[in-house]
């Protein structure tokens, strides 16, 4: 599965790309592949606080629902529209144009805590 | 995991890359690199291959085998005649559904009894048969374009009719085939002996069959409106709770559960099975709560995303007050009906099935 050097990952495999004050939140290759074909993503609301661990939202696939956390605490300032329409993007582009959210953090070290892309690789495929 | 059974065709569903999953004591394909979207709409438009080798076959044979089978299962084997095949259904005495079965009526007094994976030791003690599961592998190739495809590599199965039941001679494989199948699609299903069924696997493949897993299979019954045993049907829900009264072989005399179901029939059932569609993509699952006019009047049994229309639908059973029609008395407006699920309310509607009707998107392209 692929992981990308440049992103932090959580245990709940959620990816996180800081970008400034702003956090963009996505389910990982792993996670899109283990969910199977998705048919509905359930988006957090713009301006929600929500905090490291809690829920931010799910993702349905033909076969389960699947709890979506947030891997960082904030507040979130954007969500992905398309995928009311285009859920299936979780699966052709997960790090892509099917990210999920964003979330407004204090500074360019807030995902220090998030797994590396090689600790997320040993965890997926030990 | 190793205790689970495997197909024949196991080897194949490895090298096609399938994820696999467990079901009914099986390990089977779920779904090919595709993905079960893909595979569903390759079915409603075009045909696709199925691996069903999971299902069981019993084999009921010898100069009593009609008469002990038309006194255990509750169809009437006197509707059709050798070479058909008939849906039915074993009962408990208190007209719950044990299981739901295909029969395949081979020659005079020979029937291929093909039972639920799960429910296969069941149906072994109730017909007293060997169990011959293993030695063929069952391939259900489904869709509107099916029986042509079918046809190009096996042509004496060109013109092969619904429920039709015939044998087959392919490339010195010697097997059976069924105008059968759980899509809602027209398809073939193929009986090959194990050893042998790699081969016509290879070939359907090769004249451009894609292959589909359970996961498809699942969406496309519900589309179809068809039940699933353990969720339409079940040793607590009668056959005629589920709408199939015509499973019920009335005019014969004796079978197990014939008592129940003629008081059933005479009182009226307690429930009733009811489709219904959500506004939106958000799948309703097992275990949603029906709700007319925020009152719960039932439980869904099946549900999910269809990804034909594009919106959630639903079966499940609907309580019907003593001496009513239902819940619904005609009287039903907008915003009547909704599926109540982990805290949130779908707003739904009555749908009929099937859903999708055969050949409904035949030769469309997504």
């Amino acid at each position: 599965m692929n992981a990308p050097d440049e992103l932090r990952y959580s245990e709940d495999h959620e990816w996180v790309r800081i970008e400034g004050d702003r956090a963009r939140v996505g389910i990982t290759d792993y996670a899109q592949d283990a969910l199977g074909d998705v048919v509905f993503v359930d988006l957090p609301e713009v301006g929600a606080e929500v905090a490291a661990g809690a829920l931010l939202g799910e993702v349905e696939s033909t076969k389960s629902v699947s709890e979506i956390y947030a891997p960082l605490s904030g507040t979130v300032v954007a969500v992905n529209a398309v995928l009311a329409d285009q859920p299936e993007l979780l699966n052709s582009n997960p790090y892509g144009d099917g990210w999920i959210c964003e979330i407004a953090v204090a500074g360019p070290d807030a995902a220090d805590g998030l797994m590396d892309a090689d600790a997320y690789r040993q965890l997926t495929n030990p | 995991m190793s205790t689970l059974r495997q197909s024949p065709l196991h080897d194949q569903h490895v090298s096609e890359g399938a994820k696999l999953t467990e079901f009914g004591g099986w390990e089977m394909p779920l779904a090919y690199p595709e993905g079960t979207l893909a595979e569903h709409r390759a079915c409603r438009t075009g045909a696709v291959m199925f691996d069903v080798s999971h299902l069981g076959t019993v084999r009921v044979a010898g100069s009593d085998a009609f008469e002990r089978l038309q006194q255990t299962l509750s169809n009437d084997l006197g509707r059709i005649t050798p070479g058909r095949a008939q849906y039915t259904h074993l009962l408990n005495a208190d007209g719950g559904v044990e299981d739901d079965i295909i029969v395949w009526w081979l020659d005079d007094t020979t029937f291929d009894v093909m039972p639920n994976a799960s429910n296969t030791t069941r149906v072994v003690e109730a017909l007293r048969g060997p169990d011959v599961t293993a030695e063929r592998a069952v391939l259900a190739i489904q869709g509107p374009t099916a029986l042509t495809m079918v046809a190009q590599v096996i042509p004496e199965l060109a013109g092969l009719g619904r429920f039709q039941v015939r044998p087959f001679n392919w490339n010195g494989v010697a097997a059976w085939a069924a105008g059968t199948g759980y899509t809602g699609e027209s398809g073939v299903e193929l009986a090959i002996p194990s050893q042998q069924a790699g081969r016509v696997w290879v070939a359907l493949r090769e004249a451009g069959l894609p292959p589909a897993g359970l996961g498809a299979r699942d969406t496309l019954r519900l589309e179809a409106g068809l039940p699933l045993h353990g969720h339409e049907l079940g040793p607590g829900i009668t056959p005629l709770e589920a709408g199939l009264g015509w499973v019920v072989g009335w005019d014969k005399e004796a079978f197990i559960g014939r008592e129940a179901l003629v008081r059933e029939r005479s009182a009226g059932s307690r429930r009733r099975l009811a489709g219904f569609a959500v506004d939106g993509r958000q799948p309703p699952r097992e275990g949603a709560e029906i709700l007319h006019r925020a009152t719960p009047v039932g439980m869904v049994t099946s549900g999910n995303f269809s990804p034909m229309l594009e919106h959630g639908i639903a079966m499940g059973f609907v309580e019907v007050e003593p001496g009513g029609e239902g819940t619904s008395d005609g009287s039903d407006g907008d915003g009547d009906w909704a599926l109540g699920q982990r805290g949130r309310i779908l707003s739904a509607r009555p749908a009929a099935r099937p859903f999708v009707t055969p050949g409904q998107f035949a030769g469309h392209s997504f």
